[in-house]
């Protein structure tokens, strides 16, 4: 009887964390979920700058240039879907994005996940601190960034 | 609606040069196929096809003149650049005989470069961006038509231009050549440094940067006293950055510049996108490092334009 309570208990509560996942995506504001993309771009792009000062040989300890490595895979494991999430095209408050990011959503799929790896690889590196490495890490990064920036992005202002 | 076919053409010449870059932002982005060659790039051989494929991406001519959207074969030409005078279709520029540039003599490529001319006498549209390519050397053109020649040559056919009137009107263009178009290499300038004088070679002849970044006058003609000082309405209505150490990369350093060239990263840890991120793709990533810091060093020397 107890454990049968337990189990309901823990059910109601997963149901009910559900409901409330599903009740945030849906009531989200397009123009707030807009903002968190930009600041999840905000935090890629911090991380690529610490590590491109330690590639350039401007500054950067090897501690941060793994945390930034840390950031930037932490970013890319996010679902694509849910950083871009229908109705937050170009328009929607400060949104840069083309609506062909989703007219051709199987290729933004193809370049949100070919970041991964990459990413992947720059943790790696920035753990091992050689410096070549970071440099030729960060440049394979820095491709999937431009290459969905090239296909997708409007120019900046 | 243009008043007269002057005023139409002022319209026309102001806008053609950046039909090329309206057109980049429409690309695909697969990573582009190697232009093919045997022979790597290298601007020191002693090989002009290996030299001339290094000037061949420096000048950023594959992009251009190969319909990749579509499938098309490697520099056959095809690819349409939309502009609101109407679309033009780039020509085929492989060795072909018959439909690409198979007849072309040096003396004839040189001239198609540096006065805006085909064989044949009839000028060309500047939407094929002479008044940088103007200022090759000789021997860089002569480097580059070995390579194109070495290429394999594909039979397609030019798809005619499909212009508005007067924009179509050829016989306008030596009007608008004899205005705007200063024939020549520029001696280099012995009061500076070896690579300040490459740097600005690389800049505004093979790169042709000043076709985008330098603003232009009412008359369709670069403003030299404003170069590079960049523009509020590009195509699009796309802003084009200043160049100059006036505005926006007033705070860069030499290695931000060849950074940005190398990987297409700005200071701020951002990726360009866009038309910039094709130019980067396609051409200043395969510089070598040391032209890389040629043209930042030739950049940071600019007067702040504004």
């Amino acid at each position: 009887m107890h454990i049968r309570f337990l189990n309901l208990l823990a059910a109601a509560a997963v149901s009910a964390t559900l409901v409330a996942a599903v009740g945030t995506a849906t009531a989200a504001d397009p123009v707030d979920q807009v903002k968190a993309r930009e600041a999840l771009m905000k935090k890629m792009g911090g991380g690529m700058k610490v590590i491109g000062q330690f590639v350039k040989g401007e500054g950067g300890t090897q501690d941060e240039v793994q945390k930034a490595a840390a950031a930037i895979a932490e970013v890319s494991a996010n679902d694509v879907a849910a950083v871009f999430p229908q109705g937050t095209a170009k328009g929607v408050g400060d949104s840069h994005a083309k609506p062909e990011l989703w007219a051709q959503w199987s290729k933004t799929q193809q370049l949100w996940s070919d970041m991964r790896p990459a990413a992947a690889k720059l943790v790696d590196a920035a753990k091992a601190g050689d410096k070549a490495q970071v440099a030729q890490a960060m440049q394979a990064t820095g491709k999937t960034c431009a290459n969905c920036h090239e296909e997708f992005r409007i120019k900046k202002q | 609606m243009p008043a007269t076919p002057l005023r139409a053409l002022r319209i026309a010449a102001a806008l053609l040069p950046l039909a090329l870059w309206a057109g980049g932002t429409a690309r695909a982005a697969e990573p582009a196929p190697a232009p093919p060659t045997s022979v790597p790039a290298d601007p020191a051989s002693a090989d002009p096809v290996a030299r001339g494929a290094y000037v061949f991406q420096a000048a950023g001519c594959f992009g251009c003149h190969t319909d990749e959207k579509a499938g098309g074969k490697p520099l056959a030409g095809g690819r349409a650049l939309k502009t609101p005078f109407g679309t033009f279709f780039t020509p085929n520029i492989t060795p072909d005989p018959q439909t690409g540039i198979g007849r072309w003599s040096d003396a004839d490529f040189i001239r198609a470069f540096r006065e805006g001319v085909r064989p044949d006498g009839a000028a060309l549209f500047p939407a094929f961006p002479y008044t940088s390519y103007t200022r090759m050397t000789d021997q860089d053109l002569r480097d580059l038509k070995a390579y194109l020649f070495a290429q394999a040559p594909v039979s397609r056919p030019n798809t005619p231009h499909d212009l508005r009137a007067p924009f179509g009107w050829r016989f306008l263009l030596p009007v608008w050549q004899a205005m705007h178009l200063e024939e020549g290499p520029r001696p280099a300038d012995p009061s500076k440094p070896a690579e300040w004088n490459r740097g600005r070679y690389l800049a505004e002849a093979l790169g042709h940067c000043g076709e985008c970044h330098t603003p232009r006058n009412a008359l369709g003609a670069l403003e030299l006293s404003r170069a590079y000082a960049g523009t509020p309405d590009g195509p699009e209505g796309d802003k084009v950055p200043n160049l100059t150490p006036a505005k926006e990369m007033a705070d860069w350093s030499l290695g931000d510049i060849e950074s940005f060239l190398e990987i297409g990263m700005l200071p701020d840890g951002d990726f360009a996108g866009g038309s910039m991120a094709e130019v980067v793709r396609n051409s200043t990533s395969r510089l070598t490092k040391a032209d890389r810091h040629a043209i930042a060093v030739y950049l940071k020397s600019l007067p702040p334009a504004q």
